[in-house]
């Protein structure tokens, strides 16, 4: 079985997309999360290898979540997805431990190579 | 160790104790937090991130014991957080005893004592006994000091071009490298190029960069890597000069992220030596402000300390105040405008109407920035009380006395200006909670109390003020026996005092002694020195409310900010003089006729008794101006009251306070001086002159 992935994102068409694109490749989608604080909390439920963690989010925003994240499991494995424009905040993000960035529009290869090499790096 | 960097980087040396105080700080809390449920992962994590970041830092700063210690202690909470070690008593007293140590040695480096002289390795060897030889084989120079990108020298010239030329590196970048050196890592030249496709080539250059910060030691990026990106697009192309471990594979590692197209390393010379070891003061002269002339590598005092000299302030209130700023600078030029059309003879008539309009945006303005102001000098004062947990645990062991300590109230902002005069009155009154007020659990258990003794300490706002309550639940003041002290100490009227006077006088110098005290349930303790400090230094109140056998509640009430104090501005002798209304009572008038002279000096009539009665002129040493009739101002200085006569009460107003030199105020008679708007000088008026011997 593959890894386990959550993917937050407070667009259902994205995560659709994000989900067949890992699935595809024989990734396990563990479970969606649409705001931050689902997506803190089905991190600590599920415990996924990997979390896909959308910056612009409905009550609590992507970096709020991934620090939040990050105290449960300061090993966890984040990547944001984030829009063009948002340099400073993905600046933020990796100062504060983010293992790397996909920016939107997401292509399939992109993702899945920074999946790869996120769950390669330690 | 020899060769440290902090001795040269004065700004890295301050941002490190700035933040390692608050990491040991913050690590000593969740340790106690800990301790009060052991269970909680949560905590472990917490403290083991802080552990973490203590390393780390320290490591970068060359203070290798401190660094060490956290690592022993870090190691101990991998292997709880593994599962092969549980956090039992005995781990988490060790843990405790590591960031008691690492408090201390925090403190020294702060003092600017080299952190050899504390040798941690007994701590370190107890924490390294719990894990047994498990672990601990970890190398602290390749451990993740994470450098900060110090961002000297230019940007570019050596990025183009097949064998690039090497930077002259900075003083305090060869220092780095020096120390590097003697760590037996090696500098490389590692250049990183981002897929041409990639949009954000800041942040995939940074990405990498933060990369290498956990592994390795980044002496210089370029482009640099921090403060304002430079264009975008010359970040495709990075080079980075860092230390590390001599087998590269780590970098390389570190460097294999998404969408880095190509990464090149080069294994370099260290720097000629002869550039390594000369004096670097030099550099850091400007932002680092006065630094000692002779600071060279051999042991010894590392300057002044520095503690707190800078500040953590929220970006939104800069923003704030920024605003402000903006629309100041808006308004002089309209004022300018204004007085350009004085000059041109403009009519009377539309320059009186916007200067109305000015004069008004002014104030609003300056009453925005006024607010803006305070609230970026202020702070929770969760600083203050978030020593209490650990002080209140090491008496309670140490009394074998039990103690609950409930705080609520800990966001509660003060000014930044209080925070260190407000620390030990704290302190002092729960310490005096704990030794004196709170009863023995088996005198507790017989007095049918529960066996823990219970702490509570609050803060809150109340419009302009703060207030601190703290409370106990022992056995409270023995009034009586306080009147008794009294009557020995010859005090007047002690036979007829009332239950408030008689707790007031535990606030006099010199009423408690030894024995006192511990009958007394020890209130006494330097409690003048608590009285002292509110009353005066912080122009606060202090109440003390108790009710024998049940406890006691210490209220302190202090202005908001020290600053800005609402006075009464009063005349004499052709001079101004400011009484803030907190040492105000009310205001009178007193004649010539009912002045008496008294023993101790001339007393006057408040509210159907004798007070004492001073003028400015008596005070400076001369004399009372005479005069028929006088407007009095009724002080108040702790219970104690006291009439001053002046020639005239102006009126009510805000004064902001500037310190006053010793040589204008030798008789200590005033706590600063204000200036008003046309320029003229106003003494702020200190009323602890007020004798105390009257009631």
């Amino acid at each position: 079985m593959g890894a386990t992935i959550l993917i937050a994102d407070d667009l259902s068409f994205m995560r659709m997309i994000q989900k067949e694109i890992l699935m595809e490749r024989g990734y396990t989608v563990v479970g969606e999360a649409s705001d931050g604080i689902e997506a803190v909390n089905k991190f600590q439920t599920l415990n996924p290898d990997l979390i896909l963690l959308d910056i612009t989010m409905p009550n609590m925003n992507g970096l709020e979540a991934m620090r939040r994240i990050f105290s449960i499991n300061p090993k966890a494995r984040v990547i944001m997805c984030s829009a063009l424009g948002q340099q400073n905040l993905i600046v933020e993000a990796i100062r504060a431990g983010v293992k790397d960035f996909i920016v939107k529009p997401f292509k399939p290869e992109r993702i899945l190579s920074a999946i790869e090499k996120a769950l390669k790096a330690s | 160790m020899p060769g440290s960097a902090w001795t040269e980087d004065e700004r890295l040396r301050r941002a490190f104790l700035e933040e390692g105080d608050e990491l040991v700080q913050k690590l000593g809390e969740s340790l106690s937090a800990l301790e009060a449920d052991p269970g909680s992962h949560d905590l472990v994590h917490e403290v083991f991130r802080l552990t973490h970041s203590l390393k780390s830092e320290s490591a970068l700063m060359g203070h290798a014991s401190l660094s060490g210690l956290a690592h022993a202690m870090e190691d101990v909470l991998e292997s709880v957080r593994g599962g092969e070690l549980a956090l039992a008593a005995d781990v988490l007293e060790k843990l405790v005893a590591g960031a008691d140590r690492l408090a201390l040695m925090m403190g020294e480096i702060s003092r600017g004592e080299r952190d050899a002289d504390s040798d941690p390795s007994d701590v370190v060897q107890d924490l390294r006994a719990l894990i047994g030889s498990r672990r601990g084989t970890g190398d602290e120079a390749t451990d993740g000091p994470p450098a900060r990108g110090n961002g000297a020298g230019p940007h570019g010239g050596a990025a183009e071009g097949v064998a690039p030329a090497e930077p002259v590196f900075g003083a305090q970048e060869v220092s780095r490298l020096a120390e590097a050196r003697e760590r037996g890592e090696s500098l490389f030249r590692v250049t990183v190029t981002v897929a041409t496709d990639e949009p954000m080539k800041f942040a995939r250059a940074f990405l990498v960069f933060n990369n290498f910060e956990q592994s390795a030691n980044v002496i210089r990026a370029i482009p640099a890597m921090d403060g304002e990106p430079a264009d975008d697009a010359s970040y495709a192309r990075t080079v980075f000069y860092l230390t590390s471990a001599p087998d590269d594979e780590t970098l390389r590692a570190a460097a294999r992220v998404d969408q880095i197209a190509m990464v090149e390393t080069a294994r370099l010379e260290f720097p000629s030596a002869g550039s390594i070891g000369r004096p670097l003061q030099e550099h850091y002269r400007a932002d680092a402000g006065p630094i000692a002339s002779d600071r060279g590598r051999g042991p010894g005092p590392a300057g002044p300390p520095v503690e707190k000299t800078t500040i953590r302030v929220d970006a939104r209130r800069l923003d704030d105040l920024w605003r402000f700023v903006a629309e100041l600078v808006l308004h002089k030029s309209h004022v300018s405008r204004l007085s350009d059309g004085v000059a041109r003879g403009m009519d009377a008539d539309s320059i009186r109407e916007e200067l109305m309009v000015s004069s008004d945006s002014l104030e609003k303005i300056s009453s925005g920035m006024q607010q803006a102001m305070r609230d970026t000098r202020s702070i929770p004062i969760s600083i203050i009380f978030s020593k209490f947990p650990r002080l209140v645990r090491d008496l309670s062991r140490k009394l074998g006395k039990p103690v609950d300590l409930v705080m609520s109230g800990q966001e509660t902002e003060i000014d930044r200006s209080i925070v260190e005069a407000l620390s030990d009155p704290l302190t002092h009154i729960i310490r005096n909670a704990l030794d004196h007020g709170l009863e023995f659990p088996e005198e507790r258990v017989r007095l049918g109390k529960p066996e823990r003794g219970r702490i509570a300490v609050s803060a809150r706002r109340q419009g302009g003020t703060i207030v601190i309550e703290l409370a106990d639940d022992g056995r409270g003041l023995d009034t009586e026996r306080i009147r008794q002290k009294a009557i020995d100490l010859g005090i007047p009227d002690a036979a007829s005092l009332g239950e408030a006077d008689l707790r007031e006088l535990v606030f006099r110098p010199g009423f408690s002694t030894k024995e006192v005290v511990t009958d007394l349930s020890g209130r006494g303790v330097g409690m003048d020195v608590v009285a002292t400090r509110i009353r005066n230094d912080l122009r606060g109140t202090v109440e003390l409310a108790s009710e024998t056998g049940k406890g006691t509640r210490v209220v302190l009430r202090l202005p908001f900010t020290l600053t800005i104090v609402n006075s009464l501005l009063v005349e004499d002798g052709g001079h101004l003089y400011a009484i803030p209304l907190g040492d105000l009572d009310s205001t009178s008038k007193v004649s010539a006729g009912d002045i008496v002279l008294q023993e101790q000096g001339e007393a006057g009539p408040w509210m159907e008794e004798l007070i004492p009665l001073y003028s400015i002129g008596g005070l400076l040493g001369g004399e009372r101006t005479p005069r028929e009739e006088y407007f009095a101002v009724v002080l108040r200085h702790g219970a104690s009251r006291g009439l001053l006569v002046v020639e005239e009460l102006i009126e009510e107003r805000e004064m902001v306070i500037r310190p006053i030199d010793d040589l204008l105020n030798t008789r200590r008679l005033f706590s600063g001086v204000s200036v008003l708007d046309d320029g003229r000088l106003v003494f702020i008026l200190d009323t602890s002159f007020i004798r105390r011997d009257n009631f």
